[in-house]
């Protein structure tokens, strides 16, 4: 989550701190010392892990996340034709130096390191349309997939916590239950989580979806997670009781955060605290145009509200 | 099998509805070879199943996957009953032009407002996925379209919705045609706001939309 402002104070700019570990640190650390976020996160796109398995990935530009442009595979039944990723070059290397070198900072600060859901990364691998047939249409080759990639993405994940991320966050935009519906969020998306979330060892595990979720609210009590974050079309009062001992992450409109004015956004900031929500972040992701004035309206209230209680 | 008329159009239907897409297009083959009209095999047959599995889709009783096969299913049918259509038939349907906004290459949302959008008999023209703005305002040019449909999955791609309608103003091209807009991070307040005509919460409401805004 990064912003033009900060882009400019770094002096480090979109794309070329998708592969550069001082750029991708400077920045996250901007975002702490100008925008007030109160932890470092890396890196700044979902797109990491697919590149390294094989993907062709557009780096975009100052305004433009990178994006896939090419899947390596038209089936999920090609699940062996992925390369491993190689933690050793490359931009999966990249963002392990960067977190150690937040690391260094030694000012405790959390660094958080972010992780590509499978089925995401998985809907990158294969395309997306072919993989939900698929789903319906051969279970065995879309496990297998999924298997190969959750694999790739545990060895990434750990690889992160080893170099110093306090911790780990999984984010799933299409492993979603709009997308999926219960059934294939069930078979498809929650084993997959968990396998990652068991494997490594971690202070804290956040775990991201995107979209409305009424569709899974039974379901998401069974994600190994310690916080559980939500997009911001998702009322925190609602879904607050589906999260059993789970801390409740979210849900500040992404686009709010973008365009409105600081009051607006110390508005959303407050409901969101009185509706529950336990850490306040952005709902799904930042705009590259979004204030720095935003960042830290959301923050300073929630400071405020966590002096005087309202 | 039943041959009858009324038993193929109604085993195209069943077919679309049950994601048989391998099965759809011996029985669009059969129901062509006993003379039967292609005109009531898409509309009353293929098209029907197409809108039972949107209802299915609206009840949340079928999701994405479901309806991606669904619509494979409808367009193999087509594909066999399509080249039997009379040439007279073909009218001049409206135009809309389809694209993921750039930035973003997701692009199902679009895909499944695009099929619903076609089975209902509008003739889209898909600019596909990451698409800038200019590419927008060139196909309402060369395509002399009535409607702009954009869409986008990510939030932090949704200005360039606004930056695609700026620039069909700019081009003196935004009041000839109607813009709507879509996708999980879309609003109507955001739709309202960068001066869209309308937005839709899903693929089956598009086709309302569309209708309600170019009659």
């Amino acid at each position: 989550m990064i912003v033009d402002e900060a882009m400019e104070a770094a002096n480090s700019f979109w794309p070329e701190a998708h592969c550069d570990p001082q750029k991708m640190a400077a920045l996250a650390k901007v975002m702490r010392q100008n925008g007030g976020f109160e932890n470092y996160g890396v890196p700044f796109c979902m797109t990491v892990e697919a590149e390294a398995m094989g993907a062709v990935v557009d780096l975009g530009g100052a305004h433009v996340e990178p994006h896939v442009t090419y899947s390596p595979l038209h089936s999920s039944g090609e699940a062996d034709r992925l390369t491993s990723i190689d933690l050793t070059q490359g931009r999966p290397h990249c963002v392990l130096e960067a977190i150690r070198m937040l690391k260094q900072e030694n000012d405790g600060v959390p660094t958080i390191g972010n992780v590509t859901g499978p089925v995401s990364v998985a809907g990158t691998l294969v395309d997306m349309t072919a993989l939900l047939k698929e789903m319906r249409k051969s279970p065995e080759t879309c496990v297998h997939l999924l298997e190969r990639i959750t694999h790739e993405l545990i060895r990434y994940a750990r690889a992160q916590i080893e170099a110093g991320a306090d911790v780990l966050c999984i984010s799933e935009p299409s492993g979603t239950g709009e997308i999926l519906g219960a059934r294939h969020f069930q078979t498809y998306a929650l084993p997959y989580i968990n396998q990652i979330l068991d494997a490594v060892e971690a202070p804290v595990k956040i775990v991201h979806i995107c979209g409305r979720l009424h569709s899974i609210y039974g379901l998401l009590d069974q994600i190994h997670c310690d916080v559980f974050s939500f997009d911001a079309m998702v009322q925190p009062e609602e879904i607050r009781p589906y999260l059993g001992s789970k801390a409740v992450m979210g849900n500040i409109s992404t686009h709010a955060l973008g365009t409105m004015q600081p009051e607006w956004v110390a508005a959303l900031t407050k409901t969101a605290l009185k509706n529950g929500v336990d850490i306040v972040s952005p709902a799904c992701g930042l705009p590259v145009t979004a204030p720095f004035q935003n960042i830290q309206a959301m923050v300073q209230t929630v400071q405020t509200y966590k002096r005087t209680g309202s | 099998m039943d041959t009858s008329k009324e038993g193929l159009l109604k085993e195209l239907s069943r077919c679309v509805l049950e994601m048989e897409d391998d099965t759809v297009a011996d029985v669009a083959r059969m129901y062509a070879s006993q003379g039967y009209d292609p005109v009531d095999g898409i509309l009353l047959g293929l098209v029907d199943g197409m809108n039972r599995a949107a209802t299915l889709y609206d009840e949340e009783e079928y999701f994405i996957p479901e309806m991606l096969i669904c619509s494979s299913a409808m367009y193999n049918g087509l594909e066999v009953l399509r080249p039997l259509l009379p040439q007279e038939s073909e009218k001049q349907p409206c135009k809309i032009i389809i694209g993921v906004v750039q930035g973003d290459t997701h692009d199902i949302g679009k895909n499944l407002v695009k099929i619903m959008l076609e089975s209902a008999g509008y003739t889209l023209v898909d600019l596909g996925r990451d698409v800038p703005a200019d590419r927008f305002v060139s196909a309402v040019k060369e395509e002399n379209a009535q409607v702009v449909a954009m869409s986008t999955l990510m939030s932090t791609s949704m200005d360039y919705m606004r930056q695609v309608i700026e620039a069909l103003t700019s081009a003196g091209l935004r009041s000839q045609v109607k813009v709507i807009v879509g996708g999980a991070p879309i609003s109507p307040a955001f739709a309202e706001r960068i001066g869209a005509d309308g937005y839709s919460s899903s693929a089956t409401e598009a086709v309302k939309l569309v209708a309600r805004l170019v009659g």
